[in-house]
């Protein structure tokens, strides 16, 4: 959960009977990148989330893929305001069941990825070499992203990624799009944190609408597979990698 | 099970960033960045995401330690300390206080470095106390002082957000304060005019409105040649020239002389270039001026400091939202180490130690006799321990076998030395030549402040305990100065010095722990109620009239020659921090910039028959290193450029120590070199 401390909102795991403080619903922290990092180091009890609907679905992905237990997951959920919608693009901003808030409708459109897809493909890429030469290779877009987890990143192979440079080139983006375009819910994060403020939601979204009109898939489905984890024929692979 | 989130401050560059350290049952696991932070905005660069990573590491220092047969054993507190007070004493009783120096540190806090000047001057009697802000903004201290009255950025971080004009010098932004750079590329993206004069191409240059680039060590000559530009086309601000100012003809007879012509001819600057740069900084009515070290660490660097304040007044841009000239300072709390007082001619808050108010006052506080005379800077100190005068150093945080200028020379003086004492967090490379070794705590492991480079006083909250037996180094100053025999050791928290730091600084006045928890609070903050100052000098100057200095150009000490036919210029990447102690131990800092290298511009390589990613050794007068060429366009043809985190390929064992001669900075910038296949 979020709460106030010294002036701040700060992200806070609290024990059984312990003062929650004064909560905080207002301030999208990506609660799930953090149950992540702090899953190993609470080896039993169920733990409870705020989630959004876009954390539910960055569950979604995790739990299907065995990163954590479901069943220790109680999930408590809380629906976006109106501001917090239009800020995020937000398309589907209701959890499955709403415990805080109000349900909104979601934001009609990404004007953005309405504008880029007029455009003509150079002047697209134009559009975005010019985003990504902003870059300075942070890493917040990984480490952010609640459903960016391979445990060794193909971003820092030097095969794929020369070290050092910056801005990194349009391999670094393109890849890790890629490498998302089954997992990603959609959350933001990756935009919100970006200091350079490169519209990645937007990159994601237009990315999104390939998977969904080639594949007909939508990440954030727990019992939805993958088209990237099965045979040709569509049957779910037996030997699935977790990481894919 | 134990999982918190630790609110604190970032302990890299001087931006203050506040983050959140992710602690599992006394372990770091990860950063969180803190989303309602003013300066951050919730967002980090990757030095920031990974500053968890060096705390832990199994390097860090444990035990005091004490050296015997040439070896560092390990010994108990109680023996360290004994040992310190023994040769402090004797060395204090055989060739007085001042043969004895203490290095302050910019990585320890207000406090901290409040404590360590109170030591040298309070308990051994000796002004002799000085750090590392010698060796990058003693110029902009000196030189701001005498301008304008105070020696800090005039106006805050967020306010390059709406800059119109940004003019950056001497500042690799993007990669030295990253979230500082991402405020420029912010203003970029509203429309605002990015102008960058560096003999590099930087991240920022690349993607800026204009790329001017001048040969290193000519800068004065841009910048008076910018002001005549500005005075012939009717430019200046003649109001606030008028009103603020005192001392302008004196400026404008100077700057007659560097006509466009001359100026290229010396710089390397297209005329053209430069009058486009001239009208578009003087124009633009929310234009600020950010520089960092391309301007300081010169043989001239209080002139070259008091040059930008020139070219910053006579257009006025100064006092105002989203103006002013704003040194951006390298290190976490290296503006806090200034204000507190680790400096050898100022007491906390730029009180002169020779004013006789000033030392009376800090008598009376602290119930000592203190000396009038001002004591030798960190630069000086070496020299006196070449000499033989200086006879022993106490060394707070600092690795100065990496950071300081022509290693080769202070390797001697600090070998020279009858007894040193380094407190640090690693076995640096100063610490393999101490007599005794203290183990620290470092930032995440205790309370305190940074002032961030902007003037903000930001909180650090202790997250983990320190490791083995490492103790904070306010712990071990409080320690040190009590077993001196001294009063005023007794403080059982940071908060109760800040209390009595405060109430002997007037910028501090206001400033107390329980305020700063809740709120962003930049000095001057004179009082309890006072919501401390954005914007410096709004109605006047601090010393009351701004004073132009006519500055001329001189060219650097050493200039390139028939047999050292290169310019060394040095600085820092992305990745890497200073002499490398954190960084090269943070795993994913260390795999993207692994291994020292030169910079050296391809018709230059192509000449000598260098390519890419050989290795080669680079030499000046003082020494020589062997390192992989890395052949680029993105420096000027007979420059080079070397970073000066590689303890493996030092670039200082290279760097000329000439000083300049008000602030005694080193000419880090420039000095002769040569380039040979290795």
């Amino acid at each position: 959960m979020m709460r106030e401390e010294h002036g701040n909102v700060a992200p806070a795991l609290i024990s059984k009977g312990e003062d929650v403080g004064e909560v905080r619903v207002d301030i999208p922290y990506q609660l799930i990148t953090i149950l992540e990092t702090i899953y190993s180091w609470v080896p039993k009890g169920k733990i409870a989330v705020i989630t959004r609907r876009c954390d539910e679905k960055a569950l979604a992905e995790l739990t299907k893929r065995n990163y954590i237990d479901e069943k220790r997951i109680v999930k408590i959920g809380l629906a976006c305001s109106k501001e917090q919608i239009a800020k995020c693009r937000c398309s589907d901003p209701v959890p499955s069941m709403v415990d805080i808030g109000e349900p909104n409708e979601p934001a009609p459109k990404d004007d953005l990825s309405e504008r880029l897809a007029k455009l003509s493909p150079e002047e697209r890429l134009k559009f975005w070499v010019k985003q990504f030469r902003k870059c300075n290779k942070c890493f917040a877009c990984t480490h952010n992203c609640p459903v960016c987890f391979c445990d060794d990143c193909v971003l820092e192979e030097r095969t794929f990624v020369p070290e050092q440079s910056i801005p990194p080139g349009l391999s670094f983006h393109m890849i890790r799009s890629y490498h998302m375009i089954d997992k990603c819910i959609e959350c933001g994060e990756c935009e919100r944190s970006c200091p350079a403020e490169i519209p990645l939601l937007t990159l994601r979204k237009m990315l999104a609408m390939d998977m969904k009109e080639v594949y007909g898939y939508v990440p954030g489905d727990p019992k939805a597979v993958s088209p990237l984890n099965t045979t040709l024929e569509g049957e779910t692979l037996e030997d699935e990698c977790d990481e894919c | 099970m134990s999982v918190k989130h630790v609110l604190t401050t970032c302990p890299y560059c001087g931006t203050g960033c506040n983050f959140f350290l992710q602690v599992a049952d006394g372990r770091l696991v990860g950063v969180v960045p803190c989303k309602t932070d003013e300066i951050s905005l919730g967002r980090l660069c990757i030095k920031g995401y990974n500053a968890h990573a060096f705390v832990q590491h199994p390097d860090r220092l444990k035990h005091p330690m004490i050296r015997e047969g040439g070896q560092l054993k390990q010994v108990t507190w109680e023996q360290a300390m004994d040992r310190i007070v023994k040769e402090v004493t004797r060395i204090r009783e055989k060739f007085g206080p001042d043969s004895i120096a203490v290095l302050a540190s910019a990585k320890c806090t207000n406090e901290e470095n409040y404590l360590i000047q109170k030591l040298a001057r309070a308990a051994l009697g000796t002004n002799n106390v000085d750090h590392c802000a010698r060796l990058c903004h003693a110029s902009t201290v000196s030189g701001l002082l005498y301008s304008f009255g105070s020696g800090a950025m005039t106006n805050t971080i967020p306010e390059f957000d709406n800059a119109e004009c940004i003019l950056i010098t001497g500042s690799n932004t993007l990669e030295a304060h990253p979230m500082i750079g991402a405020r420029m590329l912010r203003a970029l993206d509203k429309g605002a005019k990015i102008i960058v004069v560096d003999p590099r191409e930087t991240p920022l240059s690349r993607i800026s409105h204009l790329s001017l680039h001048q040969r290193p060590g000519t800068d004065i000559s841009w910048i008076n040649g910018m002001i005549k530009i500005i005075i012939d086309e009717g430019l200046v601000n003649e109001e606030f020239v008028k009103q603020r100012t005192t001392a302008f003809d004196e400026l404008k007879e100077v700057v007659k002389d560097y006509t466009a012509e001359k100026v290229e001819a010396t710089t390397g600057i297209p005329r053209e270039k430069l009058v486009e740069a001239a009208r578009l900084y003087a124009k633009t009515e929310k234009a600020m001026i950010a520089y960092a070290m391309g301007i300081t660490q010169h043989s001239n660097g209080t002139n070259l400091v008091k040059a930008m304040a020139n070219l910053a007044m006579v257009t006025g841009h100064i006092g105002k939202e989203s103006t002013g000239l704003n040194p951006l300072r390298g290190q976490c709390n290296v503006q806090g180490a200034c204000d507190a007082g680790g400096l050898p001619n100022l007491f906390p808050g730029y009180q002169r130690v020779d004013d006789p108010e000033s030392k009376a006052k800090f008598e009376k506080a602290w119930g000592v006799q203190l000396p009038g005379n001002p004591g030798l800077t960190l630069t000086c100190a070496m020299k006196e321990a070449t000499a033989g005068k200086l006879k022993a150093m106490i060394i707070f945080g600092e690795n100065v076998m990496i950071s300081d200028p022509d290693l080769g020379h202070l390797e001697e003086a600090i070998e020279g030395l009858e007894f040193l004492v380094v407190a640090d967090i690693f076995p640096s490379e100063t610490v393999q030549k101490a007599h005794v070794v203290l183990p620290a705590g470092c930032y995440a492991e205790k309370d305190g402040t940074f002032t961030s480079t902007d003037r903000a006083i930001r909180l650090l909250r202790k997250a983990v305990d320190p490791p083995g037996e490492a103790r904070a180094d306010w712990v071990i100053a409080c320690d040190l100065g009590k077993r001196l025999g001294s009063p005023g050791f007794d403080f059982s928290s940071p908060a109760e010095v800040m209390a009595e730091m405060a109430s002997l600084t007037p910028q501090y006045a206001g400033i107390d722990f329980d305020r700063i928890d809740k709120q962003v609070l930049r000095w001057p903050c004179p009082t309890k109620e006072h919501q401390g100052t954005r914007i410096l000098h709004t109605q006047k100057f601090t010393k009351g009239l701004g004073v132009f200095a006519p500055v001329q150009h001189a060219p650097p000490m050493e200039e390139p020659s028939e047999e050292y036919p290169f310019i060394l210029t040095t600085g820092r990447n992305l990745f890497q921090y200073h002499t490398g102690t954190m960084t090269r131990r943070s795993p994913k800092l260390e795999r993207e910039a692994p291994e020292p290298y030169v910079e050296i511009n391809s018709s230059d390589a192509k000449r000598l028959g260098i390519n890419d990613g050989e290795r080669v050794a680079v030499s000046s007068k003082r020494g020589s290193i062997t390192l992989k060429a890395r052949v680029t366009d993105r420096i000027i043809l007979g420059s080079i450029f070397i970073p000066f985190h590689y303890a493996e390929a030092a670039a200082n064992r290279l760097t000329n120590a000439a000083l300049d001669p008000i602030a005694t900075i080193p000419e880090l910038k420039v000095c002769a070199a040569k380039v040979a296949k290795a």
